[in-house]
């Protein structure tokens, strides 16, 4: 299934957040959104469920209007966790992964449970089930709310800093699952170590519009880091193969294509300060 | 499940403390009356029709206090006590705040102002009772969507508890001056004393006439509520999750808010303002129950809320013998302090994200 987002235009407060973004999720593939503060990547991602309003342009999914689907149905297609992992009330954690069945129409109370148990499984929550999700850390918050999404057995996920308060080990964690996982994902993701090593396609949103799209290595290329971020780096291949993005000083080497691609043909080098 | 066998017990518990707080109640008053005497009179009344009175086992004067001011007026401060709680519930999930309650967001005194309206403005198109409960109702709805608006425009599109606060404060003034004002203007004697009655909050109107309305609503209110948990659960977790998960986030709190203005007006047209009922109750019976699921909050909130009502009217009625002590008085000593313990335990000084 595909989520496309066109020429989406989001006017917040008098503020023009996006002017003319599209961008779409790719099948089974995981489609990452990278940016700096404030560009709109949460703003997008917020349009889906009518959280935030869109002056301009169309969501389609599987190529009909987002607004010709009731919200239950949406529900059950897409799988979403929102930036923010925290509850002014006190649930378990248990009742909120349960929270999740709401769109799900295989019923039974025994079924029901059964989902709810897979999934705090699957994100290795199980222990807290019953814990209160007030006095879980934010981590360990995200990891229930991400069970959550999974409870809705979706077959398409979005979610906005998935990895957003946790550690390194559940920052991985979490991208081999959804990897493993293997659904039509679109993730707001700040880390872009993670990105370059986890998402298949990436799109770099600067000034309310797509700014550069394509594979990580292509997209986050020295000049498009620093227009974007205002900071040097570049993902490459290091010289074991494995994809990475490192960050460097200016005096050091200077910024030019050049360089990168005789670092990319080196295979990247740790730089020290 | 052990919480499950927990929440069991919890039920038959405050549905047995209920049905006690009636049994008892009904017997505490400026007048003393024997134990035998007062359900004396209830059996008979209720399983005999009334066949000893007519026969004089009774005498007339305590028949008429046990069964025409006791028994409507504990069955109606049942009803306010369950309805005022289970509203408490409820609005705080609809605008995901803790500190909500009919009373602190405004709503009673839009409710109070309506009603005012309705006895004091000279407009009559229903009938007395009916046209108080309607103009209450509008004036709660009114309060309502005021103060949420209010509140989420001040705080940049966030419901923060702040902004929640100043808004009700501020619908608080406008509609206690409203009320006010047209004492003012009405200057009969009647008038005055009926409002000055409904800012105070008291059960004392109570009769079996006027119980039906507000046990009706009362009633259906809780079961909706009840019904509806679950998604008074997604409520609670933010607008955002709620509509990622399916719901109709709009739609559904602009329903459950007019539902709550329907079951506050019902109540506060004919006792006023009683306040922190819906604030105090329903933190009582999640500290006890170990949980927020409002499938199981909403009917605890309203069998504990009925017993509290009632004990703080009995109280209200005889502590000060024959010179009765407005309802709203003895909520307000035991409500206030739990509003500020509130505060601090929260630390709402620092704005949340939600």
């Amino acid at each position: 299934m595909t989520i496309e987002y066109e020429n989406i235009a989001v006017r917040l407060g008098g503020k023009e957040i996006l002017t003319d973004t599209s961008l779409r999720s790719h099948e089974n593939k995981i489609v990452g959104i990278v940016g700096a503060n404030g560009c709109g990547k949460s703003t997008l991602i917020k349009t889906t469920f009518g959280i935030v309003p869109f002056h301009a342009g169309q969501i389609r999914i599987n190529g009909r209007k987002i607004t010709e689907y009731r919200p239950r149905e949406l529900a059950s297609m897409i799988g979403y966790v929102g930036q923010d992992a925290s509850c002014a009330f006190d649930f378990s954690v248990s009742d909120v992964v349960s929270m999740g069945l709401f769109a799900r129409k295989d019923g039974g109370k025994q079924h029901k449970k059964e989902i709810v148990a897979a999934a705090l499984k699957e994100l290795g929550i199980e222990q807290f089930a019953d814990r209160s999700i007030q006095r879980l850390s934010g981590g360990e918050r995200k990891m229930a709310f991400i069970a959550r999404a999974v409870a809705q057995g979706t077959d398409m996920f979005i979610l906005d800093e998935p990895t957003n308060h946790l550690d390194i080990s559940h920052q991985l964690f979490v991208m081999d699952y959804l990897k493993k996982a293997g659904k039509t994902t679109l993730i707001v993701i700040h880390d872009l170590r993670l990105a370059t090593h986890y998402c298949d396609y990436l799109y770099m949103i600067s000034d309310g519009v797509v700014f550069a799209e394509g594979p990580p290595l292509e997209v986050l290329k020295c000049d498009n880091v620093r227009h974007v971020f205002g900071v040097h780096g570049f993902a490459g291949v290091s010289a074991q193969g494995v994809l990475d993005f490192s960050l460097f000083e200016c005096g050091e080497l200077g910024c030019i294509s050049e360089i990168q691609e005789v670092h990319e043909g080196r295979g990247l080098r740790e730089h020290s300060s | 499940m052990k919480l499950k066998a927990w929440h069991t017990f919890l039920f038959i518990f405050l549905a047995a403390l209920m049905v006690l707080s009636v049994i008892s109640t009904v017997s505490i008053g400026a007048t003393d009356l024997p134990f035998r005497e007062v359900y004396g009179v209830i059996i008979d009344k209720v399983f005999h029709g009334g066949r000893e009175i007519t026969a004089g086992a009774f005498e007339t004067s305590h028949y008429k206090i046990i069964w025409q001011i006791r028994l409507p007026r504990t069955l109606f401060a049942l009803c306010v006590g369950a309805g005022l709680a289970v509203s408490g519930a409820a609005m705080q999930a609809l605008v995901l705040n803790p500190i909500a309650d009919p009373y602190v967001l405004g709503v009673s005194s839009g409710a109070s102002a309506g009603a005012a309206i309705a006895l004091l403005a000279p407009i009559a198109f229903m009938e007395g009772q009916r046209q108080t409960t309607a103009f209450a109702f509008i004036g709660a709805l009114v309060a309502a969507f005021v103060v949420y608006f209010l509140a989420k425009r001040a705080g940049g599109g966030k419901l923060q508890p702040v902004t929640l606060l100043l808004a009700g404060t501020a619908v608080n003034a406008v509609m206690s001056a409203i009320t006010s004002y047209l004492v003012f203007k009405a200057r009969s004697p009647e008038g005055i004393a009926a409002v000055y009655n409904w800012q105070m909050g008291a059960i004392s109107a109570a009769q079996w006439k006027t119980l039906s309305i507000p046990a009706t609503l009362v009633g259906a209110g809780t079961a909706v509520f009840t019904v509806m948990g679950s998604r008074f659960n997604m409520m609670m977790m933010g607008d955002e999750d709620a509509a990622a998960m399916g719901l109709r986030v709009r739609l559904f709190r602009s329903v459950m808010f007019i539902a709550v203005s329907i079951v506050v007006a019902s109540l506060v047209s004919i006792t006023g303002i009683i306040g922190f009922v819906g604030l105090v109750v329903p933190h009582v019976v999640r500290l006890f129950s170990r949980t927020s699921d409002n499938r199981v909050i909403m009917p605890m909130s309203a069998l504990f809320g009925a017993s509290y009502i009632m004990w703080a009217d009995a109280y209200a009625r005889s502590v000060h013998g024959a010179a009765e002590l407005p309802l709203g008085i003895v909520t307000a000593f035991i409500g206030a302090p739990f509003f500020m313990f509130l505060m601090i335990k929260n630390g709402y000084g620092e704005s949340r994200k939600k």
